[in-house]
């Protein structure tokens, strides 16, 4: 039993309240006025990083700027970016080398997403998936101590246990991109109430979440009070398992404080039980509760998966027609792949809103998109021929305020791979590991 | 006889074991000479094989070398030495040796009984307390993460660790609990229930009416009185037979009865309401049989003949021209909507043993409510200050609310204590570290119940144990065989053996459709319930534990009856049949498909090395070392003069590299006397190409020198190796159930415990019970070894 407790509206209510969604997005009516903490935060910006994955790449010819360099003239695919210039940074000729089949490992073309953020191999097992820890959750680990969540995993769709995954490969390769371990995937949140819960808390109202909070805080700090007489006549190693146990506790009753406090402008709007109809405005509500967990600096990693691998989905928004995964068997005809490029380019135009109100929201000396990083891309590159080489990698954001936009770098045919990409946006985070994945050397992108 | 020293105060506890008079602690003199002439040829300072140097040890005292003898003793009660090949003694001397060796040590050695350390709660336990505490049935795995397992269990203290992540699914645990159970829940919950990928639902399943066909039969807990919606949607695409009507019941009546045409047929389940049905019924709170089932309208032949047993995966999408039958790809139900405050549940029954008849007498009936549950959640008799920390909460939720919302907030504050969440044992203060004694007779009722129930004491043990009667021989025996009788010693089954059995493994263990298009979900569970019902008629009928290896019996129903070719079986549910001359093949643990499928290598192919490992580590109890790093793969042979065949061929080819050798000796010959068990625990005789699926086969020869340098051919001629060594078995099933019930590792030191308590149970020809019993009245369970360190 999912014990979730949902603001729910029966299915019909909630198809006669679709036209506020569409008119609306949902949360814009949310804004909180999160100006106190902004103002604390002045002078102290934490970093943030997020993760936006999809299958299939992207069109050939459509995707890549022609020139490298500054001032580049934005390509089909990302002229939705070029309103945010100064901020974004294009990459031409990446390989994703681990997620190729080899001999020993056969098959699975669609049950390599999970290599985004790892830049590990999977391997081809069908119960027991391994694979590697991801930059969201190092950066997390890092960034995200003093938050309510350490970081946010959100998608649009579902992750069956059945239907398409790849013959051989765990669908944990397909569900997540985000591992907090080689065999840890963090679950993919596609129910905007769910996640929403995640964000502010558990409870149908404003007032019953607050009530919830108090609550678990004086129970908490009553356990706290009992703990030290509790503890007293136990044996050593058990004082020692008790006191982790407080500690536990104190952090716990802490991110309840954090909570609390952070949380004194909550939604006032309702968030949708159900899953939205429309994939448009699915996307909306999931962007928004990332930029949301951001303003209120709920978390400070988010991974978003724009779909699934195989996604039949359509985007009658994008003027293009096609279910993803048939469009991107564009059979290399001119005219199929202009289709594609189409359904590209718009989720291209969803992440450059999501960006944009970013960019909106300011924060100490700028604002939010200064104070991060956004890595956007697939493990595909011609996606017809399920090539995991030259695949579309856009990086969005200043991470300190100090990473310089407007460049696209050109690496020649199998030259660089991503999980380099990955070893230097952590370095871009100050996080200085040797490795990670298969990665080899760090890019000069910094 | 068996000795013990103890530190004179214990003595009394323990009248049965006398003080040994110690000759000298050394081997006997013709030990010493066996052990020279067999052993030290490479066990010596020089050869220094395995590590080990037993020349070195000789002369020395036994037990300061307990952990090396101890090691000694399995290889030797196992039969693993000398290797085969080597000289060994007679069976007769053989076995004086062992037994020589073993005394000697148990009679020079002091009882440790070891310590335990704080315990937390796993996940499994927490459920069973839920449910003994307030009647409420919950599913656990959507609100605690998993535990990690140490020595093959979840439930080992030291393994349990806390987190915040961890305690804050604890807090959240306890409130949606509380409220649960207390009555009154408004907000609506979801909960999905998916098909397994493999899937066939063209059975009849159990529970459901007859003359229905596949779907879902599930125990449903609703949360409170209201209207719950039952969403439910195809699996799969593809072109269905026509006229399919599928029926949501519950508790088996009709509620809805859905025509199916054409539901499904081309956009699969990725939209919203694509293809879902929908029904939205009133429902009573509690736990429901909820069932979504098709009506079997299979009266004429249609093209399921491609399979016998239609998987409903992904692998029947290609064929868009063949007409399947429906299957049901999730449930889902949501609800309640319109809640109302619930009036008549179990849990409110068990919660609310009082009813205040005006505000006045509220509190007194707080009091008497919060008093029982604490005394039972908390395992002890309570103190006045427990309840007015409680009432304080009670203060909390009545202020806001009403009488029930007072005692939702109590209990939520109740749950989250550690007294609940975490097991304790105190430590004397006045007695020295190392030293033991005895654990009161409250902490002796927390260890029996959770060893023998996965759950919390009822109120008779802890009524014994605050009355410290629980420590008395005759009551302590008496409560064991009480508990063994009840119910809830189901944990036995459904948690120890599963997890010594790998039968948590079975629910991921998935032989490739092509290679074995028979094996679905079906089979997977049937496994699963035939290994679960063998080892749950050792429990029920206290047999010796021995019969896990050879009984006359097994369980099948239908499915796995068909399975097994076992004619004249029909029907879902499960019995017992006799296995006669013809099935004795099928005896015991070996011959059946639990064991024979999780031990599958995802290479499309049957593992005989895991095999031999599991027989190894789960039946002689002497796991085997751990592979070399750089193994090569299996050989792809070009080698023309002496092709491979068959999975043999191909791995006598890999044995011949030292070091594998050494150490294949001991598993292959297991696995290759097993072979004519394929993956999916069919039999056969005849074997195919391990890769190439060429069409040819080959016949499989099972003639094998096993690890005892015993020639024997084929798996009833291996069993009847095994049980040769039944004490050794024996053994190791009380060291499991002893790492278990202590939820520690069980070590060297254990050892001379460990076969007093065989030992004692011999009279009774090693009866499941025996041996439970022998294991409570351990010291290593009703005593305790005072932890080292700082106070």
């Amino acid at each position: 039993m999912k014990l979730i407790t949902k603001k729910h509206l029966p299915r019909r209510s909630l198809l006669r309240a679709a036209g506020i969604g569409i008119a609306m997005p949902l949360l814009d009516a949310m804004i909180p006025a999160f100006a106190t903490q902004a103002q604390a935060r002045t002078l102290t910006a934490p970093k943030r990083f997020v993760g936006v994955w999809h299958p299939q790449g992207a069109a050939p010819g459509y995707w890549s700027p022609v020139q490298s360099g500054k001032d580049f003239e934005f390509s089909y695919i990302t002229k939705p970016m070029e309103p945010l210039r100064d901020r974004i940074v294009l990459i031409t000729g990446l390989d994703v080398p681990e997620a190729f089949s080899t001999e020993a490992e056969p098959g699975g073309n669609h049950a390599r997403g999970a290599v985004f953020l790892s830049g590990a191999r999977p391997r081809r097992n069908a119960v027991a998936p391994f694979l590697g820890v991801t930059i969201d959750q190092l950066i997390a680990q890092e960034f995200g101590r003093d938050t309510i969540l350490s970081s946010i995993q959100l998608g649009v769709e579902d992750a069956g246990n059945y239907g398409n995954c790849n013959w051989g490969y765990s669908c944990a390769y397909t569900n997540s991109v985000s591992w907090t371990s080689p065999v840890s995937p963090l679950p993919t949140e596609i129910n905007p109430r769910v996640a929403f819960e995640r964000l502010f808390g558990d409870g149908a109202s404003q007032e019953e979440r607050k009530r919830g909070r108090e609550l678990n805080a004086s129970i908490l700090d009553s356990v706290t009070t009992k703990i030290p007489a509790f503890k007293r006549e136990l044996g050593s190693s058990d004082q020692v398992k008790l006191d982790t146990y407080l500690e536990n506790v104190r952090e716990l009753e802490r991110r309840i404080q954090i909570a609390m406090t952070s949380s004194v402008a909550e939604p006032d709007q309702e968030v949708p039980f159900g899953i939205p109809r429309s994939k448009d405005v699915h996307f909306k509500l999931m962007f928004d509760l990332i930029a949301l967990a951001f303003e209120a600096d709920i978390t400070r990693s988010a991974t978003m998966m724009l779909g699934r691998d195989l996604s039949g989905f359509t985007y009658p928004e994008s003027g293009g027609t096609g279910a993803w995964h048939g469009t991107s068997h564009h059979g290399d005809k001119p005219s199929n792949i202009a289709n594609y490029a189409k359904m590209n380019r718009y989720h291209v135009s969803v992440v450059a809103n999501f960006l944009k109100k970013l960019r909106d929201i300011p924060e100490g000396d700028g604002n939010i998109l200064d104070h991060m990083l956004m890595y956007m891309g697939s493990n595909m590159g011609n996606s017809h021929r399920h090539a995991h080489e030259k695949v579309p990698v856009i990086l969005a954001g200043g991470i300190d305020g100090t990473y310089q936009g407007n460049r696209h770098f050109v690496y020649p045919d199998n030259t660089e791979r991503t999980a380099n990409l990955l070893l230097t946006i952590l370095h871009l985070f100050g996080i200085q590991r040797n490795s990670i994945g298969e990665s080899t050397r760090t890019l000069a992108i910094a | 006889m068996y000795r013990m020293k103890f530190s004179g105060c214990l003595l009394l506890l323990l009248p049965t074991v006398v003080l040994a008079q110690t000759p000298a602690a050394t081997l006997d003199a013709t030990v010493r000479s066996q052990i020279d002439k067999y052993c030290l040829g490479c066990h010596n300072q020089d050869d220094y094989a395995g590590g080990l140097d037993l020349g070195a040890l000789l002369n020395e005292n036994v037990v300061a070398h307990g952990e090396t003898w101890e090691k000694a003793i399995r290889k030797l009660r196992a039969g693993m030495m000398p290797p085969p090949g080597k000289p060994r003694p007679a069976a007769k001397q053989y076995a004086e040796l062992t037994v020589n060796l073993e005394r000697k040590i148990d009679s020079h050695s002091t009882a440790n009984p070891g310590s335990v350390m704080l315990h937390r709660l796993n996940r499994t336990e927490y459920a069973n307390a839920i449910r003994d505490l307030l009647a409420l049935n919950i599913d656990a795995t959507t609100l605690l993460p998993a535990d990690t397992s140490a020595r093959g269990f979840d439930n080992i203290a030291g393994s349990l660790t806390i987190s915040p992540t961890l305690l804050e699914a604890y807090a959240t645990a306890a409130a949606r609990v509380a409220r649960m159970a207390t009555g009154y829940w408004t907000s609506p919950t979801e909960m999905t229930y998916f098909a397994a990928a493999d899937a066939s639902q063209n059975q009849r399943l159990e529970r459901l009416p007859l003359g229905t066909r596949g779907g879902f039969a599930v125990d449903h807990n609703f949360p409170a009185d209201g209207n719950y919606t039952f969403q439910m949607q195809n699996f799969g695409v593809g072109t269905f037979n026509p006229g399919q009507q599928l029926e949501l019941s519950i508790d088996g009546e009709r509620k809805q009865l859905f025509d199916f045409t054409g539901v499904g047929l081309n956009v699969g389940m990725g939209g919203d309401l694509d293809g879902t049905l929908e029904v939205t019924v009133p429902v009573k709170a509690g736990s429901h049989l909820v069932g979504a089932t098709f009506i079997d309208t299979g009266y004429r032949p249609h093209l399921n003949m491609v399979k016998e047993y239609a998987r409903k995966s992904i692998e029947n999408e290609p064929l868009p021209q063949l007409q399947n039958d429906p299957a049901v790809g999730f449930l889902k139900i949501v609800g309640p909507f319109e809640p109302k405050r619930s009036t008549d549940t179990p849990s409110l029954r068990k919660i609310y043993t009082c009813h205040p008849a005006n505000s006045d007498a509220e509190p007194s009936c707080a009091r008497e409510i919060l008093g029982k549950l604490a005394r039972q959640a908390w395992r002890r008799p309570v103190t006045a200050d427990d309840i007015a920390v409680l009432m304080d909460f009670y203060a909390k939720g009545r202020k806001s609310g009403r009488f029930e919302d007072g005692i939702e907030v109590a209990l939520r504050r109740l749950l989250v204590d550690p007294e609940f969440l975490v097991r304790v044992e105190k430590e004397p203060a006045d007695l020295p570290a190392g030293k033991s004694y005895a654990i009161s007779d409250i902490e002796l009722a927390s260890r029996l119940s959770f060893f023998l129930w996965s759950s919390l004491p009822d109120e008779e043990l802890i009524a014994l144990a605050a009355q410290k009667k629980l420590n008395d021989p005759a009551t302590l025996r008496k409560q064991v065989k009480r508990m063994l009788e009840d119910p809830r010693s189901e944990a036995l089954v459904t948690n120890f053996a599963q997890q010594w059995l790998y039968l948590r493994n079975l629910p991921s263990t998935s032989p490739d459709g092509i290679y074995y298009p028979n094996w679905d979900d079906e089979l997977r569970k049937g496994f699963q319930r035939e290994t679960e019902l063998l080892f749950e008629s050792i429990v029920r009928e206290n047999r010796p534990v021995t019969d896990l290896l050879d009984a006359d019996y097994t369980f099948v129903n239908e499915r796995l009856a068909k399975h097994y070719g076992m004619p004249n079986i029909y029907g879902s549910h499960f019995r017992r049949v006799k296995l006669g001359p013809e099935f004795d093949y099928r005896r015991g643990l070996l011959g059946q498909g639990s064991f024979l499928s999780v031990t599958f290598t995802e290479n499309f192919r049957i593992s005989p090395v895991k095999r031999g490992v599991w027989v190894l580590e789960n039946i002689l109890g002497t796991p085997p070392p751990e592979p070399p790093p750089n193994v090569p793969a299996l050989e792809e042979t070009k080698d023309t003069d002496n092709p491979i065949r068959t999975l043999r061929d191909q791995m006598v080819q890999h044995r011949q590299n030292e070091p594998c050798a050494t150490c294949h000796r001991l598993m292959d010959g297991i696995g290759f006397a097993l072979m004519n068990f394929d993956a999916d625990g069919s039999w056969r005789t005849l074997e195919g190409h391990p890769r190439k699926g060429d069409g040819q086969s080959y016949p499989i020869d099972t003639r094998v020198e096993l690890w005892d340098g015993t020639a024997v051919e084929g798996p009833v001629q291996l069993r009847n190796n095994l049980l040769k060594y039944s004490p050794q078995f024996t053994r190791f099933v009380v060291e499991k159930l002893m790492t278990y019930g202590l939820g520690r590792g069980v070590e060297f030191y254990d050892m001379p415990q460990l076969r007093a308590i065989v030992a004692g149970a011999e009279k009774e020809q090693y009866r499941f019970a025996a041996l439970v019993t022998g294991i409570v009245e351990s010291p290593a369970f009703r005593m305790r070894t005072k932890q080292e360190g700082k106070q």
